[in-house]
């Protein structure tokens, strides 16, 4: 009823009372308010610090391609009351490509929240059906692909690619999936690398997922796998680390709060509603999973030609 | 018929009207403030808006981004300071009027072209969505460049005083934008190899110190001097005779703004100085524009606020955010369940027309409320001129700092504040810095991927479709014409002075 | 002549085409893809800045009266406060350039002085960082200030 005033009073007290709280956590989202990104993160963030027991505060540290954001829970080595939500391009993709202030070393990996796989598409319009055909009439006249930026999940899959298969395509990055997708519906740009979630919204041909298995609700969208190319898994993810050099307890109470954030019913509801998939991993196999990540990444971009 | 209906009955409940008003002040204000714009205040309403349901909490977001297009005017208009990047070009006429004691006109035709601009793009959005959408997909990079060069020549126009100055501070501000990663390699540029330079520099910051900080060092010369003083702000609108004589003026400005604002990645700012410049050129009464000329406000302040209906026009359409703003709304929609994407008209159409309804009272409510928003600055610039000054500078260091919280950007706004004082001093204007900032990456990014799409032809460019040899076509006029009248002019002062200039 | 070389506008003129050089220097050391507009624009930069130069030199503008005025003081302060900001927080560096402000612009009964102060310096920052919760930079880890 009166939710508009209840949360304006209600946020007020809040921030008068909790906010000069000593045991406040920072909760760092590396984009700006309002992203695909921190939507998801404004989600999970009150769960979380409920689950967690302390009050939080979320911080949008923005620029250069997140890593600022991320180089701020990097730095703040010890400190058991800062964490970041994390996107995949910050924590495997920008370490190899730049030379940053941390490395994937750098980190206390608490979970992973999401995880979306990437599909090859093309407009709803073309006349290409599969995966054979596009590099087939690739040969006669190179395509364009798009992808929201250079060094990002759409880029890298695309590179891996063309590095691995008889796909002639070249590069042309946009500022963002939106204007990337302007281009598809103006035909300036023939193939985009993405996940479920504009396949959906921007109502285009999935011709293949970057995934080991075929998708629900996408069963007749086969793997590259299937199609004969090896090592072409990419999905789009997000992660919660803090910095290292936290106490075991913290990590374990991090990580406790983080599982039973994604298994709530709230955060399901969420994540049904706004196409994100959860995908949980543990710290353990997080860690992991990013270390795998940043060697598969490090070898396509070398392979590419976009580092030495 | 029924769905219209029904998508009114969602607007007008008493939280979605609440909702409204509340953030419809809260933006005039909070535009208003130096520093403080559209991105700061929808930071600070969107988490309110995540235990609101969704026409309750769009009302409130719509609310403060058009309130703080309009709010940022009314600093322009009263101390030379523009409160948002969209007002830069409010200053040009709408100070001098303030310092010739025409503060009420000035800011009675800058509420009432917010207001025009605010409805027409409303009805454009209404009536022409789909097909201004489709329309739009047709600006590919190429045309976008094209579009943005013509946007460019505009520095010549708002250089007053010296030409040659306007470019360089053009140039200059287009190099700020360079700062940072690559849009097409990544590559860092101009970073000196420090970590903090590789964010870049954003517009906010670089505003403030162009604008507000350096008024202030301005500002300080004159301290004891009385007729210095900020004058006090009244609201007289326009007659109805006076509207119907600048009719054209009003339109033409909302619809460069509603044009402007369906084409993805431009936004109001860049809106703003196309419709200024354009007036230079049409306008009956040009030759007073920069002097205190009503049609300038009118053609800033109607296309900046022609661009806050019409930039959900891709998004609303195709899911495309326009600009930064609307993507902060995409986001809010989508925590509410509703994607935004091709389908929206179709599958969510009651939520749509709500949004129609939301945004023709938003403007509605600007147009009432902006009485008792000037009245509260006219209150705040009666304080003795120190605090204002004082709160002045908090309000920028809080702006420039709070846009990604990066504390690199307070250090941005303070040096270029020293650096416009410096520039203004020495007759530079400023306005082009903030034209080549807002412009720059948009044409250096549309002419590399124009490259990419042409293999590296760029005579490709004038017949890749007739939208860009048309655009090429006004480019290629535009030059010869502003030649050709400041050779005439040369001509004019030489055969007056009588000997040429030593 | 040396005075009339010192006049401001001709400094300035002159700083701009040094800056550009300099940046250009960078620029054509640069990889040609992502310098390619960047050498544009300098190009330009220096080409305006030189006939700018030239023009104020012709021009030869009267020199205006070198007045003493605090107002270096006051433009130190902003520098100052903006670099501290990185590592003291919002608050601590907030408080004496307001303060100074203040003093400057001819607030000087005490009592204004100090309320003056703490409610534009810490009232804003107050609101912003703990009600709104638009969180400014802080000086400890736990963001109390």
């Amino acid at each position: 009823m009166s939710a508009l005033r209840h949360s304006l009073v209600a946020a007020a007290l809040v921030g008068i009372t909790q906010s000069a709280a000593a045991d406040n956590l920072d909760f760092v989202v590396p984009f700006a308010a309002g992203g695909a990104t921190d939507i998801v993160a404004r989600s999970f963030e009150p769960i979380f610090s409920e689950q967690l027991g302390v009050t939080s505060v979320i911080r949008n540290v923005a620029g250069a391609s997140a890593t600022v954001g991320t180089a701020e829970v990097a730095k703040s080595e010890g400190n058991p009351n800062i964490i970041g939500y994390e996107p995949a391009g910050a924590l495997s993709i920008q370490p190899s490509l730049k030379d940053l202030p941390y490395g994937p070393e750098s980190f206390t990996y608490v979970c992973r929240t999401v995880s979306n796989p990437m599909f090859l598409m093309v407009s709803k319009d073309s006349d290409i059906d599969s995966i054979d055909q596009l590099i087939e009439e690739s040969r006669e006249y190179p395509f364009l692909y798009g992808s929201s930026g250079p060094g990002t999940l759409p880029h890298l899959a695309m590179a891996a690619l063309t590095v691995k298969s008889d796909l002639q395509a070249q590069h042309v990055p946009y500022s963002g999936s939106g204007p990337a997708m302007n281009a598809l519906a103006g035909n300036e740009i023939q193939i985009m690398a993405d996940t479920e979630t504009i396949l959906e919204n921007y109502d285009l041909k999935p011709l293949a997922v970057f995934a080991e298995q075929r998708v629900e609700g996408y069963e007749d969208v086969p793997t590259f796998k299937e199609l004969g190319m090896q090592d072409l898994e990419f999905s789009v993810w997000q992660g919660v680390v803090a910095p290292k050099g936290i106490s075991q307890e913290r990590a374990d109470a991090f990580a406790d709060a983080c599982r039973a954030t994604v298994e709530s019913d709230r955060f399901k509801t969420f994540a049904d509603k706004s196409g994100v998939s959860i995908d949980y991993l543990g710290p353990e196999d997080f860690k992991d999973f990013v270390a795998r990540r940043v060697e598969v990444n490090q070898q396509v971009l070398k392979d590419a030609g976009l580092t030495e | 018929m029924d769905i219209v209906l029904a998508a009114a009955a969602d607007a007008f409940t008493w939280q979605a009207l609440l909702a409204i008003v509340v953030g419809t002040w809260a933006g005039i204000i909070i535009g208003g403030l130096p520093g403080l714009g559209s991105v700061v205040g929808l930071t600070i309403f969107l988490p309110f808006t995540f235990g609101m349901d969704v026409i309750t909490s769009m009302a409130l977001l719509i609310g403060v981004y058009c309130g703080s297009v309009y709010g940022g005017s009314i600093t322009a208009i009263l101390i030379n300071t523009p409160g948002t990047p969209q007002a830069a070009a409010t200053t040009f006429d709408g100070y001098p009027m303030t310092q010739q004691g025409r503060v009420g006109e000035a800011l009675g035709w800058a509420t009432f072209a917010s207001f025009f601009g605010g409805v027409l793009s409303c009805v454009m959005l209404i009536v022409g969505a789909p097909q201004l959408a489709k329309f739009a997909v047709n600006f590919g990079s190429i045309e976008v460049f094209a579009l943005v060069c013509l946007a460019m020549l505009c520095i010549v126009g708002v250089s007053r005083g010296s030409t040659l100055k306007g470019i360089l501070c053009g140039m200059m501000g287009f190099l700020f934008s360079m700062v940072g990663s690559d849009p097409i390699t990544g590559a860092d540029r101009f970073t000196f190899g420090q970590y903090a330079l590789s964010s870049g520099l954003t517009l906010i910051p670089v505003v403030v110190g162009a604008f507000a900080l350096s008024e202030i060092f301005v500002r300080f010369a004159s301290r004891d001097d009385e007729a210095a003083r900020i004058p006090e702000a009244r609201l007289t609108f326009p007659g109805l005779r006076d509207i119907g004589r600048r009719m054209v003026e009003l339109l033409r400005g909302s619809f460069i703004g509603g044009f402007i604002g369906a084409l993805p990645g431009t936004g109001a700012a860049a809106a703003a100085f196309i419709s200024y410049a354009s007036a230079q050129k049409l306008s009956p009464r040009r030759q007073h524009l920069g002097k205190g000329e009503p049609d300038g406000l009118i053609a800033s302040e109607s296309s900046n606020n022609a661009v806050t209906g019409s930039s959900f026009i891709p998004t609303l359409a195709l899911g495309i955010p326009g600009d930064v703003v609307t993507a902060m709304m995409m986001g809010a929609m989508v925590i509410h369940g509703i994607t935004p994407g091709v389908r929206l008209m179709a599958d969510q159409a009651q939520t749509v027309y709500a949004l129609f309804v939301v945004l023709i009272i938003v403007n509605v409510a600007m147009l009432i409320l902006s009485k008792p928003s000037i009245g509260l600055f006219r209150y705040l610039f009666k304080l003795p001129q120190g605090f204002v000054m004082g709160g002045i500078v908090m309000f920028s260091f809080i702006g420039a700092v709070s846009v990604r919280g990066n504390p690199l950007d307070l250090i941005v706004a303070a040096v270029t504040g020293l650096l416009a004082y410096v520039l203004r001093r020495g007759g530079y204007p400023l306005a082009p810095l903030v034209i080549g900032m807002v412009l720059g990456p948009e044409l250096e990014s549309s002419l590399r991927r124009g490259l990419l799409i042409s293999r590296g032809d760029f005579s490709a460019f004038f017949t890749h479709s007739t939208i860009a040899s048309v655009l090429f076509v006004l480019i290629a006029l535009f030059i010869a014409g502003t030649l050709w009248s400041g050779f005439s002019q040369w001509r004019k002062d030489r055969a007056a002075a009588g000997t040429p200039a030593a | 002549m040396t005075s009339t070389l010192l006049h401001p506008r001709i400094v300035t003129a002159f700083a701009l085409l040094l800056v550009g050089a300099g940046l250009s220097i960078t620029a054509w050391q640069g990889p040609d893809d992502a310098m390619l507009v960047p050498r544009f624009v300098l190009t330009i930069w220096c080409a305006t800045a030189l006939m700018v130069l030239i023009g104020e030199l012709i021009r030869r503008a009267p020199v205006a009266k070198a007045q003493r005025s605090p107002l270096p003081l006051l433009m130190a302060a902003v520098l100052i406060a903006a670099i501290a900001t990185a590592s003291l927080g919002f608050l601590i560096p907030a408080l004496p350039l307001v303060a100074l402000t203040l003093w400057l612009f001819r607030v000087r009964q005490p009592l204004w002085l100090v309320l003056g102060t703490l409610i534009l310096g810490g009232g804003l920052w107050f609101l912003f960082h703990h009600v709104l919760l638009i969180r400014l930079p802080t000086l400890l880890a736990s963001g109390l200030i």
